[in-house]
């Protein structure tokens, strides 16, 4: 058994958690966040890309209308390269209430939401495919952001000021006696090492699936209800502006342009397996309804991929709790303290990526006031690592790049202009990571082929490298195939079909794929997760869309791969107790990527 | 007028092509790209696979069987004998780029390190059966990364492989080739030449090489390669542009121009004119117009979903968009499934046909007289991963060519030597339920010009 000690465990590597975990590494906490897989492979990496404006709540939630619109332009300068800067539009469509576009206007202005209403000809001017047919437009400040960016980024901030990240590292235990917490046990799912973390304090930010955490600390249940919400990324940006309906928020009432696709969203329902998230065709009809009403010919686009992501919602009694639409979308705090005398433990639920960094001072401002301690805030401040002030995100970026360096460096993902060098020194600063891991940082297999040209040129540099040997390499890539098509066969037709056809034709046509020897499991240790089982997977950012919910900040994911593993530090043997008052100096840790 | 347009530039299209023209029609060949000969592996597939991991020693041996077990497939419509009839009529006619097959299937690498299946290879890729191999790869060549191929090897091919990076920019300055470059400038003998130095400076003492199919395009030289390294070289298949299939492509389309066949590619067949039992021209969108291609006879070899011959909308909705053609396999609820291994159904979807491969309504009624489907069209196959592809494009084309140039328009099976008169159930589908196939008035007549090769 490996041992640990630190003053905060953070559980959970989605948005909230890194929030956390930079916000407690910034006030000088020792902090060691962990997670079953990857940063943000569960809801924080598994919405549709808005980074909001306040726009969407005006009328129905003018609180987070507010903070979205102060967070947005805090996320916008501190995390420049995760957001692109788009704007957004609200447009009444035909057979939508006109009037709403007052309420609209009048909300906005209460909230501090900057909004103006424009000519539809000139919204038509601005975005060409928009339904002619609309009788309002109103722009505002939407902008769009790359969830496993804005993590990532995060990530690194706080491994700076000395946070550690275990990801691949599943909770088994929080321990607690005397009514205080006193540390937790984890699974390296890389090794099958058990692992201890001595701590004071642990933070639940384990969204979906923060009632498992309570209950591993053996608490009564905290009610989590899973809202399902389902977005399919088109290819090509049809436009280039966040489209909304000027609506009361509603299902598949929004277009966000990310990247090079734009992603319609989103549904909502009740599940109960955050692990299992089903993409039923049904669902897939009514999106594509909706797109077709903001762009006509929605219908004959190219649609790529389709993913869910479960919004963590807490159960709010005055609710029906089946409507997961109207539950409250604010963060909902439950301080474990007062509720079963357990000190040292808090879990958080709801949220929006947008507002992540204003909850994660939310919650160690909550945490202080446990200890009794008080330190300043000052994640707002400053810009986190990998970015530069003032140089937003834009999506010819990668283009520019690789007109200077492609006679240095070939170019592996031609969807999305990814190029060797970026591949390699990503997968040796992750040896143990799968090809998804790496997907998500570098947007590998998320073009028009899916995967279809780039797999096997992955699987090839990884063996020839020396990272990995074949056997596994072939294993890496039958997974990554497997994992696309969990996002592809649900909405599988028109163009995407010819690209399976050839994509089938290639992989398992001429190059026999199928018949390659390969491990029987990739990851050769205990992982008792669930593997993916429905489209889950995917794109880009985060946040449900909708009304209701999220935050989505929290969370984990869902697949069962490989991924990393930290190298952790030993710290002698007895779990000691009582950290917080003075944990023994370990030196956790850290991450490769530290530095 | 022409007496046969052709629908569709790949192994289907070509062939059907070949032999009409060779009869004596004249033949007009339409096709908006350039085939799918050179998205394949450039070998000539029969059956490399029966399930999904028995692998298949003898294809023509495994046709009874076959037929019992996949009875709407197009093997069972067109057999064993005929099969290897047309596959040897191909290989023939490419006496420098096909190995005449003996019954059985040739193991050959891949950019992945498999030995897959395939019934007629070019003989760049004989596999010398070596004890050891060095595999190498140039930098340049993306698709192929030589340690991958060589671990893999080792277990797939129970040799002793090692792979090996040489760095020999095609062209200056390029960090990464295209297959076509590379081929070409190999062509060169002093480039062919540096070439084997950088090989020969990196391997040791394997018996026998496996490198990329690159190995020169209008003329292979891995003849001259195998000398400079002095001992055997063998071209592993890459994903496309296929090296090996625009050989052959080169090849079929030379000799259907040679034969007189007027070639038209880049335009697109969008539409038909019928009188209602047969198709009498066909419409092509061109230069911006439509143009009518009156003809007596259609064959219409424009592959499957790969090539967008067959669509699905957005509904879940299957159609062939240019004849409308009543489609096989539709009758099921599975047709995707979310295995990523499983064979999926929807790429078995295609006309049904009869005997000689004119599309058939769900009652077994011919719709029309003289269109014929050929190809990927047909329903009843997953090619990929049966390895089957090449086999079911030449058969049926040459099926549907020689019912072309029978007097009838029809089919029927030779005539013994005894000069028997045809068997009435040659018209027949496959199917049971192929009462009233064609005409059954017609199918008597003695096929007069069939099996002239």
């Amino acid at each position: 058994m490996r041992k640990l000690a630190t003053d905060v465990v953070v559980i959970g590597g989605g948005s909230t958690g890194i929030g956390v975990l930079r916000d407690c590494a910034m006030r000088g906490y020792r902090t060691i966040l962990l997670d079953r897989a990857d940063l943000a492979q569960g809801t924080s990496g598994r919405f549709h890309g808005l980074l909001h404006s306040g726009g969407r709540y005006v009328v129905s939630d003018p609180e987070s209308a507010r903070e979205c619109a102060s967070e947005n332009s805090i996320v916008t300068r501190i995390q420049p390269d995760a957001v692109e800067c788009t704007g957004g539009l609200f447009v009444t469509a035909p057979g939508d209430d006109p009037e709403f576009g007052d309420r609209f206007l009048a909300g906005a202005a209460l909230t501090g939401v900057h909004a103006e209403e424009i000519s539809v000809s000139t919204a038509l001017a601005r975005e060409p495919r928009l339904n002619p047919g609309i009788t309002r437009a109103i722009l505002v400040e939407d902008g769009t952001v790359d969830g496993w960016q804005l993590a990532w980024s995060a990530a690194q901030s706080a491994i700076q000021h000395g946070g550690q990240v275990l990801t691949y590292h599943k909770v088994t235990q929080v321990h607690h006696g005397d009514g205080m917490v006193n540390g937790v046990t984890a699974t390296d799912l890389k090794t099958g090492e058990e692992v201890w973390i001595e701590c004071s304090f642990v933070l639940n930010c384990a969204g979906p699936w923060a009632g498992q955490i309570t209950h591993m600390a053996g608490l009564p249940p905290v009610a989590v209800i899973p809202g399902r919400g389902s977005m399919i990324a088109m290819s090509h940006r049809l436009v280039n502006t966040v489209i909304n309906r000027c609506i009361y928020p509603a299902d598949g009432d929004i277009l966000v342009p990310v990247h090079t696709v734009c992603v319609i969203g989103t549904t909502d329902h009740k599940v109960d397996d955050p692990d299992h998230l089903a993409i039923p065709r049904d669902e897939v009809q009514q999106m594509l309804d909706a797109g077709e009403e903001l762009i006509p010919g929605f219908r004959q686009a190219r649609a790529l991929h389709a993913w869910a992501g479960a919004r963590p919602l807490i159960k709010d009694d005055r609710v029906a709790a089946s409507d997961t639409r109207h539950m409250s979308r604010g963060m909902a705090v439950i301080d474990h303290s007062v509720r079963d005398d357990v000190r040292g433990l808090i879990t958080i639920g709801g949220g929006k990526l947008t507002t992540y960094r204003l909850m994660a001072e939310h919650i160690v401002d909550a945490m202080e006031e446990q200890l009794g301690t008080s330190h300043p805030c000052t994640t707002a401040e400053e810009m986190c690592p990998g970015n530069e002030a003032g140089r937003n995100y834009m999506i010819t970026h990668r283009l520019k790049e690789r007109e200077e360096d492609r006679s240095r460096s070939p170019i592996i993902c031609e969807c999305e202009l990814m190029n060797r060098d970026m591949f390699v020194s990503l997968l040796k600063e992750h040896p143990h990571a799968n090809l998804d891991d790496l997907r998500r940082q570098l947007r590998i297999g998320m073009g028009p082929c899916q995967g279809g040209f780039c797999s096997t040129r992955a699987a090839g540099i990884a063996v020839e490298e020396g990272v990995v040997d074949a056997e596994r390499a072939t294993g890496l890539l039958k997974l990554f195939l497997e994992n696309r098509w969990t996002g592809t066969w649900p909405i599988l037709h028109g163009d995407q079909v010819r690209q399976v056809g050839l994509d089938n034709w290639i992989l398992q046509g001429t190059l026999d794929i199928a018949h390659v020897p390969s491990p029987t499991k990739v990851e050769t240790d205990p992982v008792d997760d669930p593997v993916p089982s429905d489209p889950v997977d995917d794109p880009v950012p985060s946040d449900p869309v909708d009304d209701p919910p999220l935050h989505d900040a929290v969370d984990d994911p869902v697949l069962a791969d490989p991924g990393e593993e930290p190298v952790p530090s030993d710290l002698g043997d007895s779990p000691p107790t009582d950290p917080m008052t003075e944990s023994p100096p370990t030196d956790p840790v850290d991450w490769k990527e530290a530095t | 007028m022409t007496d046969t347009v052709v629908i569709g530039a790949g192994l289907a299209g070509l062939s059907a092509a070949i032999r009409l023209a060779e009869a004596g029609q004249k033949v007009t060949l339409l096709s908006f790209g350039l085939g799918g000969i050179q998205l394949g592996q450039g070998t000539i597939d029969v059956l490399g696979y029966r399930g999904a991991d028995t692998l298949v020693e003898r294809p023509f041996d495994e046709f009874a069987a076959w037929a019992t077990e996949h009875p709407d497939h197009p093997y069972s419509l067109l057999g064993a004998d005929v099969v290897r009839d047309s596959v040897d009529w191909l290989a023939a006619r490419l006496p420098d780029l096909l190995v005449p097959g003996d019954g059985r299937n040739h193991p050959l690498p891949t950019a992945v390190g498999a030995m897959r299946p395939t019934y007629l290879v070019q003989p760049s890729m004989v596999w010398p059966d070596p004890t050891s191999v060095a595999v190498v790869g140039p930098a340049q060549i993306k698709d192929f990364y030589p340690h991958l191929v060589a671990a893999n090897l080792a277990v797939t091919a129970q040799v002793e492989a090692t792979g090996y990076r040489i760095d020999l920019p095609a062209r200056a300055g390029e960090a990464e080739s295209s297959p076509v470059v590379y081929a070409k400038a190999l062509e060169d003998p002093d480039v062919l030449a540096r070439f084997a130095e950088a090989v020969l400076d990196q391997i040791g003492d394997e018996d026998a090489v496996v490198l990329p199919a690159i190995l020169g395009l209008h003329q292979c030289v891995q003849p001259q390669l195998a000398a400079l390294l002095k001992r055997p070289v063998v071209e592993a298949l890459l994903p496309p542009p296929s090296i090996p299939g625009m050989r052959i492509n080169e090849a079929l389309t030379a000799q259907a121009k040679a034969a007189g066949v007027r070639v038209i590619l880049g335009s697109k067949v969008t539409g038909f004119e019928s009188d209602g039992s047969r198709v009498t021209a066909v419409t092509l969108h061109q230069a911006g117009r439509d143009q009518s291609y009156p003809a007596s006879h259609v064959v219409f070899a424009p592959g499957g979903f790969e090539s967008a011959a067959l669509v699905m909308d957005s509904y879940g909705t299957i159609t062939e968009p240019v004849f409308d053609l009543p489609l096989a396999g539709l009758d099921r609820d599975d047709l995707i499934t979310g295995d990523y291994w499983a064979d999926q159904a929807i790429f078995a979807v295609g006309t049904r046909v009869d005997q000689s491969c004119r599309p058939l309504t769900g009652d077994g009624e011919v719709v029309y007289e003289n269109l014929h489907t050929v190809g990927g069209l047909l329903a009843g196959a997953i090619r990929w991963t049966e390895k089957s592809g090449d086999g079911i494009a030449v058969a049926s084309a040459l099926r549907a060519a020689d019912a072309i140039l029978s007097p009838t328009g029809t089919w029927s099976p030779p005539a013994s030597p005894t000069d028997q008169p045809p068997a009435p159930e040659v018209v027949q589908t496959l199917q049971e339920d192929a009462e009233d196939d064609a005409d059954p008035a017609t199918t008597p007549s003695p096929p007069e010009e069939d099996e002239n090769v």
